[in-house]
């Protein structure tokens, strides 16, 4: 399997309120500095990987937030990294608000398949709970934008369970983004990150959270909408016309390698995990200074390796391989972890398929209590 | 060899706070015991957690030498402790003394424990100094704290010794009084001998060290003695005193007070209350001796996180050996394991055990609620005594549930009668005389079931009466009562461990309490966990904590698996902390949390 590259870049319009992304308000900030760091950290870490790249995808932050000639020098950043490596998908991450007909164009021309936009809700009451700048107008724009320029896959991401939501905002939102034909939809439920303006807001009583079961039945109903219009659903959040999956994402969830430059961002490549330091200025200073930002470095073995398949593995509905639960991968799975799956099974939230181990539709709507439990079962009985 | 005539051994006894071991402090300084240098607070108070807790929790003694009318005398102080759990602890102390300073704070008056104490002086047939202290501050009422005491203890106003035993004022007075009115020791230091074992501690390098009051005789270095009731022979290697420091002398004789050090290895092979006697020459009869601490309230320890059963076994015993003021006996638990039920003389005593256990020894300890003693007549004939609601034998086959009975005396400013009195109705108190100490305070006696009273009873008691009231009360028989057994059920799981007794008309009241509690502590599970209380198959009180419905995390990429995986790790070990009854987790903490006080 080849590797993914993902760059971070750490910008937005303002920050919102729910977020826990290392993102800042861009105002003036100078973003030269910034490109500079990460074309050489690409060139860096070029030098130190022979693996073939497959997949790209570029987040943050809102990339698209950079000028013209940042994204050039970007996109020609990476064009050197993956030299003449035939690409299965290059993702940006943008904000409808955020694309204009050049900046598009340049990505197009640097080899950008595939745009994945923060639309959130079609609903200005519930874009404003979520601080966010949009209007559901510049989502149809962005969408416009994007075909215009060819780019044939596009992912537009929504929130459920926003403060002021009703099932009926819910489903509008939903209809709205599935009649635009977009290929592939991420569904997320509102989360409460810890160290979040939205989380001190709750925990000081201002604001009172979606009802737990009005949540999940929009999920629900979310995943029975979404297949009907002919979307399937693939992994926790992520549902994809047939063939429009985002394979970047993939790479991760199966726990395969993946590199990763820039401010906070974290890689996995050859069975090392490390993370760059979570802070702009010192980030670029650090590439300048030291030709790396990384602030940790840890070899994955054993049963850690054996847990974050896991953890990562059961978010798709394919499920994990099960060889891959064992410790070293491969081995006889530990009579802890066969008696927890067993119990699960017979509990009707997890089932085998295959060589695979996968949570049933019911399974996964408590797949973190599950991914706990067998988490737990995988370390008993090993040394540590 | 002293002169009997010129020594005069004294318990210093009072309420909790009233100054006691700070005025021991003021007679080591006074009579040049110990230096400036040397002098702390409480200076007796030894024991860390005494330090910290700023209370007396052991009896302390030290001697002293003072000067009067151009006579050395030798004073034997015993600092006793004031809480109501250690009054054992001033019992043993009449029982090596003469006489006793009663010291009442003049800014407080009489309290529960200045009359509990003062009778233990009565009977202990010793002579009473009253000692009316605290005169420095602002808010002492030096003369009407003394009629107070006249008024309820019979003892002359006239007569009392005012003291602050911080500034010291007072104090000549006293050490004159305790010269004059302390009668001196009786006994012949030519009869054999008999030395009262009053207390012993264990000391890493010469092992047990006998805390004496000679009665008769003398003993000193090189003497075989004998142990009068465990039979044990020993050859003594060192007598002294403890002038506060222990410090060697050459002998010991009738009427002294000091230390005995004879090679023995443990506590275990010394009873307190044993009479010591030499092996050549024995005394015909022991001394009375005690009668062994009673324990009032039970509880079971289990090994907590990252303890085992034997390690906490190992804990209690090195405990048991230096303070076996607890008693420990191998219980079991459904839910719990293996562990201890232990008896206790009240709940700070068991709070202090649980503390140095966990101090002393670095074991974690899980405990569950306390429990007085319960006497169950059979149908049988039989009478069983139980400690613990999971001995409680099948309800078909018993024919009635006692449960100990105490005497309370409260005591308080008058306006706070009422409050007093609808509290104690409460807790099925049965009101038996009121008697006026002066105009504003009284003394309110009644007859309480001990497991109303010994939890909790006391900060409801000061919660009512903003502080002002205290009290002190004493076992007195077992009485029949409506008494259940009452269970809950997690899950439709009986835990053992969260079983209580209780009175039948109280039952639904606690047992919804109780399990509105547990429901804070136990978290959401993947199924609906209903909690019950339950009187055999009736459910008194139920409650459930909902599934929940969701609970996935909505977005996990590249960049979160470190921090996820570490979350992950953390819930596991979180899991360790957790017991596994049927397929529901309760936190440790969910056992302890039962023994917080009800209405929150
Ligand atoms: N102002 C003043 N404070 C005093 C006097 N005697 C004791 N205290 C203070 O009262 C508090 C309690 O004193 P202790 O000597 O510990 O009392 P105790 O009777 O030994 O208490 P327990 O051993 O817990 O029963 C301390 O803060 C002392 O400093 C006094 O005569 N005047
Ligand atoms: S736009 Fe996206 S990355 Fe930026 S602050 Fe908002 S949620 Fe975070
Ligand atoms: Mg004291």
């Amino acid at each position: 399997m080849g590797v993914g590259l993902y760059v971070h870049i750490p910008f937005c319009e303002t920050k919102c309120g729910y977020c826990d992304f290392y993102s800042l308000a861009m105002k003036d900030r100078p973003t030269k500095p910034l490109v500079g760091a990460i074309v050489r950290e690409l060139t860096q870490r070029r030098a130190a990987t022979d693996e073939e790249v497959e997949t790209i995808f570029v987040g943050g932050g809102t990339p698209t937030l950079l000028p013209v000639d940042g994204l050039k020098r970007l996109v020609d950043g990476i064009g050197a990294f993956i030299g003449g490596a035939v690409l299965k998908e290059f993702t940006v991450e943008a904000n409808p608000a955020s694309v204009d007909t050049e900046k598009i164009g340049v990505l197009r021309a640097g080899g950008v398949d595939r745009i994945s936009m923060g639309a959130q809700s079609w609903h200005q009451a519930e874009l404003t709970a979520l601080e966010r700048l949009h209007n559901p107008g510049d989502i149809v724009e962005g969408v416009r934008l994007c075909r215009a320029h060819d780019i044939g896959r596009i992912n537009l991401d929504l929130i459920f369970g926003i403060i002021g939501q009703t099932m009926a905002s819910w489903m509008d939102s939903l209809d709205r983004t599935i009649d635009l034909g977009v290929e592939h939809i991420s569904c997320y439920a509102l989360t409460y990150e810890p160290g979040t303006r939205l989380t001190a807001l709750r925990d000081a009583g201002r604001l009172k959270p979606c009802d737990e079961s009005l949540e999940t039945e929009m999920y629900l109903a979310a995943i029975e909408r979404l297949a009907k219009a002919g979307y399937e659903q693939y992994e926790i959040s992520s549902f994809a016309q047939p063939g429009q999956r985002c394979m970047h994402n993939i790479v991760y969830w199966r726990n395969g390698s993946y590199v990763a430059v820039g401010p906070s961002a974290a890689g996995f490549v050859g069975g090392e995990r490390y993370r760059n330091v979570p802070d702009l200025a010192e980030y670029v200073r650090r590439m300048d200074r030291d030709g790396t930002a990384e602030i940790e470095r840890e070899r994955i073995t054993g049963a850690t390796l054996a847990g974050e398949t896991l953890m990562m593995g059961l978010r798709l509905n394919e499920g994990v391989e099960l060889a891959r639960l064992g410790i070293p991968a491969g081995a006889p799975l530990s009579p802890a972890v066969d008696r927890r799956i067993r119990l699960h099974g017979d509990g009707g939230l997890l089932e085998h398929h295959g060589d695979y181990l996968r949570l049933t539709p019911r399974g996964r709507l408590v797949g973190d209590a599950i991914i706990s439990d067998l988490f737990a079962a995988l370390h008993e009985g090993v040394a540590e | 060899m002293a002169d009997r005539k010129l020594i005069r051994n004294f318990g210093i006894i009072a309420h909790i706070d009233h100054g006691k071991s700070t005025l021991a402090d003021r007679l080591l300084e006074r009579t040049g015991s110990i230096s400036k240098r040397e002098m702390r607070e409480q200076f007796l108070d030894d024991m860390d957690l005494e330090r910290e807790m700023g209370i007396t929790i052991k009896a302390n003694r030290a001697t002293v030498k003072h000067t009067h009318d151009g006579q050395e005398y030798m004073l034997n102080l015993i600092d006793t402790p004031g809480h109501v759990d250690f009054h054992y602890e001033v019992s043993r102390a009449m029982a090596a003394c003469e006489g006793v300073l009663l010291l009442v704070d003049a800014t407080q008056g009489v309290q529960a424990q200045t009359v509990a104490n003062a009778y233990l002086a009565v009977e202990g047939n010793v002579e009473i100094v009253l000692v009316i202290n605290k005169i420095d501050l602002p808010g002492a009422n030096p003369d009407e704290t003394a009629l107070e005491v006249e008024h309820i203890l019979g003892l002359a106003a006239e007569e009392a010794i005012y003291t602050s035993a911080k500034t010291g004022e007072g104090l000549d007075e006293l050490l004159t009084a305790i010269v004059q009115q302390v009668p001196s020791p009786g006994g012949d230091e030519n009869s054999p001998l008999r030395a009262l074992v009053y207390d012993a501690k264990s000391d890493p390098h010469r092992g047990v060290i006998c805390n004496v009051r000679l009665v008769d005789g003398v003993v000193k270095r090189g003497d075989k003695i004998r142990m009068m009731a465990v039979g044990s022979e020993h050859v003594v290697t060192e007598v002294g005193k403890y002038m506060p420091k222990a410090t060697a002398v050459a002998d010991l004789a009738a009427g002294e007070v000091g230390y005995l050090v004879a090679g023995i290895k443990t506590l275990a092979d010394v009873n307190i209350g044993d009479t010591i006697t030499h092996a050549s020459r024995p005394a015909e009869t022991a001394l009375p001796g005690y009668e062994a601490p009673n324990q009032m309230v039970f509880c079971d320890f289990y090994p907590g996180p990252g303890t085992d059963t034997a390690e906490l076994r190992e804990a209690m015993e090195e405990l048991w050996v230096n303070d076996c003021s607890f008693t420990y006996d191998p219980a079991t638990s459904d839910a719990l394991g293996i562990g201890f039920r232990c008896g206790f003389l009240g709940l700070l005593h068991m709070k202090i055990i649980q503390e140095r256990l966990e101090r002393e020894s670095d074991v974690n300890v899980v405990q569950t609620a306390p429990t007085v003693t319960y006497e169950i007549a059979m149908n049988d004939g039989s009478v069983k005594q139980i400690q613990s609601p999971s001995e409680m034998p099948d309800p078909s086959k018993i024919m009635e549930i006692r449960e100990p009975f105490c005497t309370a005396n409260i005591i308080v400013p008058a306006e706070y009668i009422g409050a007093v009195m609808s509290l104690s109705l409460e807790r099925r108190g049965v009101h038996k005389k009121t008697e006026y100490l002066s105009p504003a305070r009284v003394m309110l006696t009644y007859e309480f079931p001990l497991g109303e009273i010994i939890y909790d009873y006391y900060d409801k008691l000061k919660s009512c009466t903003r502080g002002y009231g205290t009290v002190d009360y004493e076992i007195t028989d077992f009485r029949g009562g409506k008494l259940v057994k009452m269970d809950i059920l997690v899950n439709a799981i009986a835990v053992d461990a969260l079983s209580v007794i209780v009175h039948a008309d109280k039952a639904a009241r606690r047992g919804r309490a109780l399990i509105s509690r547990l429901k804070k502590e136990i978290s959401r599970h993947m199924f609906e966990i209903p909690l019950q209380a339950a009187i055999g198959a009736k459910v008194i009180a139920r409650e459930t904590i909902k599934a929940f419905r969701k609970n996935v995390t909505a977005k996990c990429y590249g960049g979160d698996v470190s921090r996820k995986r570490k979350l992950l790790e953390k819930q596991k070990e979180g899991k360790k902390r957790m017991k596994q009854v049927g397929s529901v987790e309760i936190p440790q903490e969910a056992f302890m949390s039962i023994l917080e006080p009800e209405d929150g």
